[in-house]
C-alpha cells in the first residue's frame, strides 16, 4: 500500500511536468498547414507559441507585427479537448477587437496584414463541453499551438523592395 | 500515523524527482542557477501554462530583421567587421554576461547564414554551443546541428532554418526549466545585436522601409521591457532593463502620424482598426537610437 501510493505520486508528479514539457513544439508538428497558396513561401515566426489547455481555458499572446508582410495564423488543438479553438486579435493599444474567428465561420487558418507596425493580443479560448469529459484527470488537459507565419507582401506595380 | 509520515516523505522525493527532472531537461545544473535564485520569483512564473492573468509577451526574432534587410538591398553584404569576434567568448563570466552574449552570438550566427558567409557561421555555431553548453543547453544545441551545418554551408535558406532552429530549441529548453530571466537577457542581448547589425548596414533615408522597420522597433523593445517586468526583482534583469528604458526614451521621441485606413492591392485581408499610427523617424532619431545602441552593445560585450 505504501509503496503504491509512493509511485503513484511519483508518476503523477512526472506526468505533470512532461505533459507540459510535451506541448512545446506542438505548433511546428501540427499547425502547419499545406495550402497552395501563390506568391512568397511562408517562414515560421518565433512568436509562435504551443500551451497545456484544458477545456475552458483562456489564454494571451502579445506580439509585434510589421507593415509590410502577410501574416498567416493557425491554430490547432489535441481532439481530447475538442476539435476547435476559438481566437480573437486585439489591437493592445486601443483594445480594438480586429478579428474573431467565430464571426467567421470557426476558420483556423486567418491570413492577413496590416498598414502599420503594431502590437496585437490574440486570445485563445478551447470552448467549454466541445469533448465529453474523461475520468482521467491528464486526459482533459491537451496541447494547444498558434502557430505565426510571415512573408514579405506582393505588391502591384514597381515594388519597393 | 505511520502512512501519513510516509505519504509526507512520498511527496518530498516527488518533489526533488520533479526538481531533478526539470535540471536535466535543460542538460543538467547550470550557471543559470545563480539568475534563477537571483530573482527570487521565477518559481511564480509559469511559461506555459495558460493563464488569464497576463499575456504572453513574444517579440520578433533577430534573424527576421535581418532577412528583412538583406531583401532590401544587402544581398552582396559579406562585412562581418562590426560582429562579436569569438576571441571574447572567454570574457564572459557571469550568467548575466553568458546570457546577454549567448543573445549575441546566436543573432551573429544568424547573420553569417543570412548573409551566407559559410566559414564564419561554423565558428560562430562552435562560439555559440560552447557558450550554451556553459548554461546548461547542451541538449538544445548538438554535434548533429553542427554536421547540418557543416554539409548545407552553401546552401543560404537551409542555414537560416539551422540556424533559427537552434535559438528556439534554446529558448524551448529554457522555458521548460523556468528560466525566464534568462531568456529575458537573450532575448535583449539578440534584439541589440541586431539592431546594432542593422544600423551598421542601413544609410538613413527619409520613409524608406529599412529606416521605418528599425523606427518600428520601438515595439518589439516595449514588448522586451514588459517582459522583463515580469522578471523584477533580478536585479541582474533589473539593471538591463533599465538601460532598455533609457533606450525607449529615445525612441519616444519619434513622431506618429495617424494613417487612412487602405485596401490591400493582394487581395489579402487587411487587419482595421482606428488611429492606426506610424512612425515618422528623422536623422536625428536615427542617429540618437544607432549612438544608444552601440553604447549599449559595447558594455555587453565588454569591448571598449
Amino acid at each position: 500500500m505504501k509503496i503504491a501510493i509512493f509511485f503513484t505520486l511519483l508518476i503523477l508528479s512526472f506526468n505533470i511536468n512532461a505533459q507540459s514539457s510535451a506541448c512545446t513544439d506542438f505548433h511546428k508538428k501540427h499547425c502547419k498547414v499545406n495550402t497552395k497558396t501563390t506568391g512568397k513561401e511562408w517562414q515560421y515566426n518565433a512568436q509562435s507559441k504551443s500551451g497545456l489547455f484544458k477545456q475552458g481555458d483562456v489564454s494571451k499572446l502579445r506580439c509585434v507585427i510589421y507593415k509590410g508582410m502577410d501574416y498567416r495564423i493557425s491554430v490547432c488543438c489535441e481532439t481530447v479537448i475538442g476539435d476547435k479553438v476559438n481566437y480573437k486579435i486585439f489591437d493592445v493599444r486601443t483594445n480594438e477587437l480586429l478579428f474573431d474567428n467565430l464571426k467567421s465561420e470557426g476558420v483556423q487558418v486567418f491570413e492577413f496584414q496590416s498598414a502599420s507596425t503594431r502590437q496585437l493580443l490574440i486570445e485563445v479560448t478551447v470552448p467549454k463541453g466541445a469533448a465529453e469529459k474523461s475520468d482521467s484527470k491528464s486526459a482533459n488537459s491537451a496541447c494547444v499551438g498558434l502557430l505565426i507565419e510571415h512573408r514579405i507582401s506582393e505588391r502591384q506595380g514597381f515594388s519597393q523592395y | 500515523m505511520k502512512t501519513i509520515k510516509i505519504i509526507k516523505i512520498s511527496f518530498m522525493f516527488c518533489a526533488v524527482f520533479t526538481a531533478l527532472m526539470s535540471l536535466q531537461s535543460c542538460g543538467g545544473a547550470s550557471n543559470d542557477e545563480a539568475l534563477m535564485e537571483a530573482s527570487g520569483t521565477e518559481t511564480t512564473v509559469t511559461e506555459s501554462t495558460p493563464s488569464t492573468q497576463g499575456p504572453d509577451i513574444q517579440v520578433p526574432s533577430p534573424g527576421e530583421m535581418l532577412q528583412f534587410i538583406k531583401i532590401l538591398g544587402g544581398k552582396t553584404n559579406k562585412n562581418t567587421s562590426f560582429l562579436n569576434p569569438t576571441a571574447n567568448l572567454n570574457a564572459y563570466n557571469e550568467a548575466s554576461q553568458k546570457a546577454l552574449n549567448f543573445g549575441i552570438y546566436s543573432c551573429d550566427l544568424s547573420y553569417c547564414s543570412v548573409f551566407e558567409i559559410g566559414s564564419e557561421t561554423l565558428k560562430y555555431f562552435k562560439t555559440v554551443k560552447q557558450l550554451g553548453d556553459q548554461m546548461g543547453l547542451s541538449s538544445a544545441i548538438s554535434n548533429d546541428q553542427l554536421k547540418r551545418l557543416e554539409s548545407n554551408v552553401s546552401k543560404s535558406d537551409s542555414l537560416s532554418v539551422i540556424t533559427d532552429d537552434i535559438y528556439f530549441t534554446s529558448f524551448s529548453a529554457l522555458e521548460n526549466s523556468k528560466q525566464g530571466p534568462t531568456i529575458a537577457l537573450i532575448m535583449a542581448g539578440g534584439w541589440i545585436e541586431s539592431m546594432h547589425i542593422a544600423c551598421n548596414l542601413v544609410n538613413f533615408k527619409a520613409q524608406s522601409p529599412a529606416s521605418e522597420r528599425i523606427a518600428d522597433q520601438k515595439y518589439a523593445l516595449e514588448n522586451i521591457i514588459d517582459y522583463m517586468k515580469k522578471h523584477t526583482g533580478n536585479s541582474m534583469v533589473d539593471n538591463t532593463r533599465t538601460d532598455l528604458e533609457n533606450l525607449y526614451k529615445i525612441f519616444q521621441k519619434i513622431e506618429e502620424k495617424e494613417i487612412p485606413s487602405v485596401k490591400s492591392s493582394s487581395g489579402t485581408t487587411v487587419l482595421g482598426g482606428t488611429q492606426q499610427k506610424q512612425l515618422v523617424i528623422t536623422a536625428t532619431n536615427f542617429k540618437e537610437i544607432a549612438a544608444e545602441i552601440s553604447s549599449l552593445r559595447n558594455k555587453y560585450t565588454h569591448i571598449n
